[in-house]
C-alpha cells in the first residue's frame, strides 16, 4: 500500500508537470525524518503524522515554485540534473541535521504489540499503516475523480495547452500537483518511520522502486500506478518469504518481465 | 590534425605535470565514460541515467577474472568492453521502445536491478565493502603498478577512444543517429529504423562505458559499490551537460571540472555530495548550456564588443 502511495505521488508529478522527480525519495525519507523530530518536539504521535507531511508539502511549494518553475522549458535533461542535485543536497542535509546512523522509531503505545487474526497474528502498527494508507490513497483518488480540482488536474494530465485556454492558471496547478505528490511522499515516509526506522539511505532505496510503480502503472496513470503499487507490494512480499536476499532484485525483475510483454507498461496506453 | 586534437595532444602530456597521476588517470577514464554517454545524449537525444550499469558490471566481471585466474590486461579490456556492450544490450532491449521521461525512468529503475544484485551477491561483489584486490598485471615487461606507466596507458586508450568516436559520429551511421535526435518519425519514414539504431548506439555507449569501468577498477584496485550505483549515472550526466552535450569534445571538458570539482569540495568537508548538489543546481540555473556553450558566448560578446568599438570610432 506504502509503494502504491509512492507511485501515486510520483505519478502526478510526473504526469502533470512532466519532469523526472528524483527527488521523490528524497521527500519520502524527510517524511520520516520530521515525524521523528516533530514527535521530539510536540510529543504526540497523531499530532507530529499530520503536521510531517504537511512540511514536506511546504517544502514541496517551496522547492517547485522556485526551482523546477523556470525549468519547464529546459529539456529533461536539465531537469534531471537539478532534482537529481536536489536529492543530493536533501539526503546530505538529513546526514548533516540528523547523522549518518539510523536509528528506530517507536509506533504510538496504542498501536503497540500484535493482533490475533484467528489464523495468524499480526502487527497493530503494520495493520494501521495498511489501513491507513489504503485510505489515503482513496482519499486521493476521490478527490482527482470527484471534485472540480482534481478535474482540472487530471486534465492538465491529458491536454496542458487546452487547460490553459480554459483560464485555469496552469502554474498554479502544477504547484498544486507538486506540493501534493510532495505530501503523499512525506506521509508514505512518516507512515514508514516505525517500521522500518529511519536511515539516510531509505529514500534512495524507495526511489527506485517509486520510479517502477509508475512505469508498470503507466505514466499519469492514476490507477494504474495504485494497482501497481499492490502488484510490486505482494510480489515483494511473497518472495520475501522464500528468498530474502532477492525481495529488491524482484521488483525490477517484474518490471522488466512486464516490459518485455507490454512495454507501454499494465494500464498504459501509449 | 586539428586544433582541438592539438589542444586534446598538450592537455594529456601536461596534467600529469599539474596533478596526481592517479588523479590525472581518473580524469581520462572519466572522460571515456563520458564519451560513451555522449553519444547516447548528445548525439542521439537519448537521456540515459544508468550509465553505470554498464561501468560497474564490466568492473566487476573483469575485476573478478583479473584478481582469480590473474588473465592478461588486453583480455580484462576486451572483456569489459563486452560485458558492456551485452550488458547495454539488455537494458537498451527494454528501453529504446520508450522515449522521454519513461526512457530516463526505466534506465534507471534498471540500474537500480543491477545495483541490488551487486549489493546482495556478496561472495561475489563484496556487497557494500566493494570488491578489493584487483591487482594491474605486468604487460610487455612493463609494470603497470607504476602509476605514471598507468597513467601512459589510460592516456593511450583514451585517445584511441576519441579516435574512435570522432569516426562513429563522422560516419553515416552518426548523422542518421543526429537525425534521430533531431526528428524520429522522419528519419523512419526516409527509411531508417529508428529502434534498432538507438540500440544500437545504446550498445556502443555501453561498451565505452565498460572499457571505463574496467580502466576504473584496475586504477583503484578495487571496485566500489558506488560504481554501479545511481549517483555515479547522475554524475556522469553531468560531467557531460557541464562540458557541453552538443559537441564532441564537451564531456572531456566536462570530466575534467567534474573531478577537479569533486576533488576539490571532497577536502573541504566529509558531506561534500550537499556542495556538489548545490553544484548541480547552480549550472542548471546559470550555466545551461555548458562549458563549451559559455565559451562559444564568451567569443561571440567579446566579437561584438569589438565590432561596436570599431563602429564607434
Amino acid at each position: 500500500m506504502l509503494y502504491a502511495l509512492m507511485g501515486l505521488g510520483l505519478s502526478l508529478i510526473t504526469g502533470i508537470l512532466n519532469i523526472p522527480n528524483f527527488a521523490h525519495g528524497a521527500l519520502f525519507a524527510l517524511g520520516a525524518y520530521f515525524l521523528a523530530s516533530t514527535l521530539h518536539v510536540v510529543g504526540n504521535f497523531w499530532l507530529a503524522l499530520v503536521l510531517a507531511p504537511v512540511g514536506v508539502a511546504v517544502l514541496g511549494l517551496a522547492i517547485e515554485y522556485a526551482g523546477i518553475r523556470p525549468l519547464y522549458r529546459a529539456g529533461h535533461d536539465y531537469q534531471l540534473l537539478f532534482t537529481f542535485g536536489l536529492s543530493l543536497i536533501l539526503s546530505e542535509g538529513i546526514i548533516v541535521v540528523w547523522g549518518p546512523i539510523g536509528f528506530s522509531q517507536l509506533p504510538p503505545p496504542i498501536l503497540r504489540g500484535g493482533l490475533d487474526l484467528g489464523f495468524t497474528f499480526y502487527p497493530k502498527y503494520r495493520l494501521f499503516v495498511m489501513v491507513m494508507a489504503g485510505l489515503l490513497v482513496l482519499g486521493t483518488w476521490l478527490f482527482l475523480e470527484k471534485t472540480r480540482y482534481g478535474a482540472i488536474m487530471r486534465a492538465g494530465i491529458e491536454d496542458k495547452e487546452m487547460v490553459s485556454l480554459l483560464g485555469i492558471d496552469i502554474h498554479r496547478l502544477f504547484t498544486a500537483a507538486f506540493a501534493l505528490g510532495a505530501y503523499l511522499a512525506g506521509i508514505a515516509g512518516a507512515l514508514t518511520a516505525p517500521i522500518r526506522g529511519l536511515s539516510p539511505g531509505m529514500g534512495v532505496d524507495m526511489l527506485g522502486i517509486a520510479f517502477v510503480v509508475v512505469a508498470l502503472g503507466g505514466l499519469g496513470n492514476l490507477l494504474g500506478a495504485i494497482a501497481a503499487g499492490l502488484l510490486i507490494g505482494v510480489a515483494q512480499s511473497i518472495v520475501a518469504l522464500y528468498w530474502t536476499e532477492a525481495s529488491v532484485a524482484v521488483i525490477f525483475a517484474v518490471m522488466a518481465a512486464v516490459l518485455l510483454v507490454r512495454p507501454q507498461g499494465l494500464f498504459g496506453i501509449r | 590534425m586539428s586544433r582541438a586534437w592539438l589542444a586534446v595532444f598538450a592537455a594529456v602530456i601536461l596534467l600529469p605535470l599539474a596533478v596526481r597521476h592517479a588523479l590525472a588517470s581518473e580524469i581520462w577514464i572519466f572522460a571515456i565514460f563520458g564519451l560513451g554517454l555522449n553519444l547516447l545524449l548528445g548525439y542521439t537525444g537519448l537521456l540515459s541515467f544508468g550509465q553505470s550499469t554498464f561501468f560497474g558490471s564490466a568492473g566487476y566481471v573483469s575485476g573478478y577474472l583479473l584478481k582469480h585466474y590473474g588473465i592478461n590486461v588486453f583480455a580484462a579490456l576486451g572483456i569489459g568492453v563486452l560485458v558492456g556492450a551485452v550488458s547495454a544490450a539488455l537494458v537498451g532491449y527494454l528501453c529504446v521502445q520508450r522515449s522521454g521521461l519513461y526512457f530516463i525512468m526505466l534506465t534507471f529503475a534498471l540500474n537500480q536491478m543491477f545495483y541490488f544484485i551487486a549489493y546482495q551477491w556478496t561472495t561475489v561483489t563484496g556487497g557494500e565493502d566493494g570488491m578489493p584486490g584487483i591487482g594491474r598485471p605486468v604487460l610487455l615487461g612493463v609494470d603497470f603498478r607504476q602509476p605514471l606507466a598507468y597513467y601512459i596507458f589510460v592516456a593511450l586508450l583514451f585517445l584511441v577512444s576519441l579516435w574512435v568516436m570522432k569516426r562513429i559520429v563522422e560516419s553515416p551511421l552518426g548523422k542518421i543517429l543526429q537525425a534521430i535526435r533531431e526528428n524520429e518519425v522522419r528519419a523512419q519514414a526516409v527509411g531508417y529504423d529508428g529502434a534498432r539504431l538507438k540500440l544500437l548506439a545504446f550498445v556502443i555507449g555501453g561498451a565505452f562505458s565498460g572499457l571505463a569501468g574496467v580502466l576504473y577498477a584496475m586504477l583503484f584496485g578495487i571496485v566500489p559499490l558506488e560504481a554501479i550505483g545511481f549517483v555515479f549515472s547522475g554524475n556522469v550526466v553531468f560531467a557531460t551537460l557541464i562540458g557541453g552535450s552538443g559537441s564532441l569534445y564537451g564531456p572531456i571538458i566536462g570530466s575534467f571540472v567534474f573531478i577537479w570539482l569533486s576533488e576539490s569540495v571532497s577536502v573541504v568537508w566529509a558531506r561534500w555530495p550537499l556542495l556538489l548538489g548545490v553544484a548541480f543546481v547552480i549550472v542548471v540555473i546559470f550555466f545551461r548550456g555548458g562549458c563549451v556553450e559559455a565559451w562559444a558566448r564568451f567569443w561571440s560578446w567579446r566579437e561584438r564588443r569589438r565590432m561596436a568599438t570599431r563602429l564607434a570610432s
